[in-house]
């Protein structure tokens, strides 16, 4: 079971007030979506739930089973997808997943890795250089890195951008099944991507 | 046909060590460095001109027998020394150019990034003492009557540059003007080593009694304190 609570957080860059009180808290199954104008945070809000970038104010506490995750520990209990992201383009895209497969010690490293691959489409591509991936087969890449440890708190940052209607039933089955492992968090301003979620959190309000 | 598979969930087990991180983190620098050759080609390109030109201006006739020892490695450990500034810290540059780093700070743990980051500087480093020292020797007939001294004080050095240079290296990667400030913010802290290093391999070369071989010492008290340093200190260094 993992809960995610955010508590009155706030983000300002020097005087610039980028969002403040922002207050929720998520459970097993929940999907949010946060929306808002450009520049609003919805980025940022992502970034500070994934111990990215610090909060101004406030905090963001995990729990799962019942008792505090660390702030050493969390990175286990995250995935996140970004537009801002990138992987290793002189990599293969299984070497890709098999580097951070192994950084991350899972125990089934290699299957598991063809399996994510598969998941998201790319099995075909597994051995291609991510340098000649098109755009869309990043962002599979990206999603199947962020699956690949199956974390209780996905947090996904445009997670249909570039992808074509293949990927974007492929990235709603990805949020469908993270509703039987846990929380998932969307940051978009695409309506079919907000509709995803039960609840919405519109940072320009 | 879209190649979606639904996969079993089940709870995956996580067991890593911060030395299975770090190798894995220094086995995909060395891959892709392998497959780039960009700080590979930068740092040899920078020795081997360096090293001809220096061997052309001065050679191995034009200094005085008497101060070819100091001279010589002087001159051996100015080529080392700028020769690694010239491209160690891509380590953590590219990281940050490629967009690489989010991801990176999501699945490793501190400490163990710095570990493999300084695995695979000093594996360039090897490369580059493995080219560069014997070629400078051949080059300029610098003779050594301390081979051995002369070795581990070669590797020493190398050690003390290596964990030097990785630590500055990421606390650079996200500031503008990262080359010159990499230089900058790295002398100060190497000049220490470097002295220390000069001396060595200038009593190696005489041949004066190395007893003890104090400059070896010093060289790994320096590497001992700069690792030790550096990994307490690079958590605050890499997260924001």
């Amino acid at each position: 079971m993992f809960t995610l609570r955010v508590s009155d957080i706030g983000k300002h860059y020097g005087e610039t007030l980028l969002f403040r009180n922002i207050s929720f808290e998520l459970h097993k199954g929940d999907v949010l979506a946060i929306t808002g104008w450009n520049g609003a945070g919805k980025s940022t809000l992502l970034r500070i739930l994934a111990g990215l970038v610090r909060p101004s104010a406030g905090a963001v506490e995990m729990f799962f089973n019942g008792k505090p995750v660390e702030k050493e520990s969390r990175r286990r209990f995250i995935g996140m997808v970004a537009p801002a992201f990138s992987l290793y383009d002189e990599l293969t895209g299984l070497e890709n997943m098999e580097f951070f497969a192994t950084v991350r010690g899972l125990s089934d490293g290699g299957d598991h890795c063809l399996d994510t691959l598969h998941r998201v489409g790319l099995s075909d591509h597994a051995g291609k250089t991510c340098r000649d991936y098109s755009s869309g087969m990043k962002q599979r890449l990206k999603l199947a890195q962020a699956l690949l440890h199956e974390p209780p708190l996905l947090l996904l940052d445009e997670p249909g951008s570039n992808l074509d209607s293949r990927g974007i039933t492929i990235v709603e089955e990805i949020i469908a099944e993270q509703r039987t492992l846990g929380v998932t968090v969307i940051a978009s301003n695409e309506k079919r991507e907000a509709d995803y979620a039960d609840r919405v959190f519109n940072l320009s309000e | 046909m879209p190649q979606t598979k639904s996969v079993k969930r089940t709870t995956r087990t996580e067991s890593s060590t911060y030395l299975n991180e770090a190798i894995a983190i220094w086995f995909r620098d060395m891959r892709s460095e392998f497959r780039t050759r960009y700080a590979l080609n930068a740092i040899l390109m920078f020795a081997v001109t360096t090293l001809i030109a220096v061997s052309f201006a001065i050679g191995s006739f034009r200094i005085d027998e008497s101060e070819r020892p100091f001279l010589y490695a002087v001159l051996l450990w100015i080529i080392l020394t700028f020769s690694a500034l010239s491209g160690l810290s891509r380590s953590f540059v590219k990281e940050e150019e490629a967009g690489t780093i989010d991801v990176l700070k999501l699945s490793a743990r501190p400490q163990a990034v710095f570990l493999g980051k300084l695995l695979f500087n000093l594996s360039l480093l090897g490369a580059l003492g493995v080219v560069i020292v014997p070629t400078f020797i051949l080059l300029m007939a610098y003779q050594i009557n301390f081979p051995v001294f002369f070795t581990t004080m070669i590797i020493t050095g190398c050690l003390g540059l290596g964990a030097g240079t990785t630590i500055i290296a990421a606390m650079i990667a996200r500031a503008s003007g990262r080359g010159a400030l990499f230089s900058v913010l790295s002398l100060p802290l190497l000049l220490p080593l470097m002295i220390t290093c000069i001396k060595g391999c200038e009593r190696a070369a005489i041949g004066y009694d190395s007893a003890g071989w104090p400059e070896v010492k010093i060289a790994v008290a320096y590497v001992i304190i700069m690792i030790t340093m550096s990994l307490f200190l690079f958590s605050l260094v890499w997260e924001e």
